[in-house]
């Protein structure tokens, strides 16, 4: 058995997790950082600071959490890309000092495989399958929106991405508009429940690459909409909320299921913040052949499990080139 | 054994220091790679100076003013190392180590660290009662109110030009020494005999304890 030491620092969450095999979750610890909350989006420099304050002692009681000592774990792994330069630095340098010393591994992650194989994660015996390959992947967050295709393990095809802003950008900016708290996915999932999704006819995305993603236009669309409603007198926020969904869920899901069937995979697989809305997973399941993996709401946002369990592919994928600097822009493909 | 390291700024350095000797010491000028330098240059020193990993029980590490990244990711490696070791950790200021070059020679001293466009990070040093140290904060001053304190011959030290070496010699006169390039270089020799005889006085601290010393606090502006 392969134990692995994992920890995410690349944007706004500190997570730690002891991962065996690449699947079973020994613990998974993740400490939020409240701070955005006030600013309504994140400040990296505040992002990195917190990292570095909470990061230790993170490491030690998740530890303590799965019953292990330092000695029991085979390698250390972290991020190392994409995300925030300064908050990046903090959790790979960390889990370098760690593994150095320790005399173990160091693994560098790419967090948009992390957010992959988070569909291998499972917290209680007996393991559930594993996904099968090849598969079409969605990983939708605040930071990416990217569509792939995931031939076997560690073997990515970039297909599309966003051309401008991130999907859950897209929910912070609409929940923003609309006086709701950050982060917006949530938000906007809980009050668009009692609106109406036909209530306003909003754009979808029209871009040249055939699977890419564009939701500037959607967000302009919905600023001019509640700026009309405000004259008109007062906006009917669930409404809204509830049309915004429709138009960024139906986009997403076109392409996802489209490239699904024109590439006949034999799994659908999500990854990242979005992928916790239950509209989302709904639109594309009407939409596929093939099953739809999703993780659990909380492996579907940033953690520690989901980098040990990119991590342990690593290591089994030999002979691999391990990662070891930082690079904020490291693509999934 | 002490190991020392320090990535406060783009002059990252890093040393082996057994209480007695300096058995091995690098300082490079790293540009924006001094993370991914660290590591291979820990390994290089070790193996140099024929130590053992293991071997290692103490890291002093500088904890600023200096680059809010380069600070993180010296600390955090620091405290990655002291967790995984089970060695003992000590934070040590970066202006410390720049103006203990010139602890012996007992002048006022003065190191000074880019902040920003028109201000330095800066502290002084000197005798007092018999005892060379820090007199004062460690804190932010344009040159000009750095020279309005400034009320002995005083040298100094760190990261600056020959624009703000003729700016300070305008104001001050006589009164301004400078340490010739080479002196001015932080070395992490120097941190590491600091760090080894704070540890010695009981001065070890908890990994998550050793904090950047920031000084200023983070631009608020949302990505
Ligand atoms: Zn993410």
């Amino acid at each position: 058995m392969t134990t692995i030491l994992s920890i995410e620092t690349s944007c706004d969450e500190t997570g730690v997790a002891v991962i065996d095999d690449g699947r079973r979750i020994r613990a998974n610890l993740v400490a939020s950082q409240a701070a955005h909350v006030t600013t309504g989006g994140i400040v990296p420099e505040v992002a990195a600071r917190e990292h570095l304050r909470v990061l230790d002692p993170l490491v030690s009681r998740s530890l303590a959490a799965s019953g292990l000592s330092l000695r029991e774990v085979d390698a250390v792994a972290a991020t190392v890309g994409p995300g925030l330069m300064g908050c990046l630095l903090v959790g790979a340098n960390y889990a370098r000092g760690l593994a150095f010393a320790a005399g173990l591994r160091f693994v560098g992650v790419n967090h948009l495989e992390g957010h992959v194989y988070a569909n291998w994660l499972y917290e209680s015996d007996p393991a559930p399958a594993e996904p099968e390959l090849p598969a079409v992947v969605l990983v939708v967050s605040g930071a990416h929106s990217d569509l792939a295709l995931m031939e076997d393990h560690r073997r990515f095809r970039r297909l599309g991405r966003t051309i401008d802003d991130a999907a859950g950008e897209a929910f912070d900016k609409v929940a923003r508009l609309l006086g709701l708290g950050f982060p917006g996915g949530p938000e906007i999932e809980r009050v668009a429940r009692t609106g109406d999704p036909t209530a306003y006819p909003l754009p979808r995305a029209v871009v040249p690459g055939r699977y890419d993603f564009s939701f500037s236009g959607l967000k302009t669309a919905v600023l001019r909409l509640v700026r009309a409603l405000e004259r008109a007198g007062e906006i009917p926020v669930a409404d809204v909320a509830a049309s915004f969904q429709r138009a960024i869920t139906e986009s997403l899901a076109e392409k996802t299921a489209r490239a699904a069937a024109e590439h006949r995979v034999r799994t659908v697989m999500l990854g990242g913040g979005v992928a916790a809305n239950g509209p989302l997973r709904a639109e594309i399941e009407r939409r596929i052949a093939q099953p739809l993996r999703v993780p659990t709401p909380r492996l579907c946002t940033d953690n520690g499990a989901m980098i040990g369990a990119a991590a342990f592919r690593a290591l089994s994928d030999v002979p691999s080139e391990l990662l070891e600097d930082v690079r904020p822009d490291l693509p999934l493909a | 054994m002490l190991l020392a390291l320090d990535t406060s700024t783009t002059s990252a350095s890093v040393a082996l220091f057994d209480g007695r000797r300096l058995l091995a010491e690098q300082a490079w000028q790293a540009q924006r790679r001094q993370s991914a330098d660290l590591f291979p240059t820990i390994e290089r020193l070790l193996a140099l100076s024929g130590t053992a990993l293991s071997a290692v029980d103490q890291v002093a590490v500088a904890t600023g003013p200096g680059s809010f990244s380069g600070l993180r990711a010296g600390i955090a490696a620091a405290q990655g190392l002291a967790r995984g070791g089970g060695a003992a950790l000590v934070g040590v200021p970066t202006l410390d180590v720049l103006a203990y070059a010139h602890a012996a020679c007992g002048m006022a001293t003065c190191p000074l660290l880019p902040a920003g466009r028109t201000e330095w990070y800066a502290a002084f040093y000197g005798l007092r009662h018999g005892t060379w140290g820090r007199q004062g904060e460690i804190g932010i001053r344009t040159l000009e109110a750095l020279c309005e304190e400034t009320t002995t011959d005083t040298l100094f030290t760190g990261e600056f030009d020959v624009a703000v070496e003729t700016t300070l010699r305008e104001l001050l006169g006589s009164k301004a020494a400078f340490a010739p390039p080479a002196a001015r270089l932080r070395r992490a020799g120097y941190l590491a005999q600091l760090g080894w005889d704070q540890i010695a006085a009981g001065g070890a601290t908890a990994p998550a304890d050793v904090e950047p010393l920031y000084v200023r606090p983070p631009a608020i502006r949302t990505r």
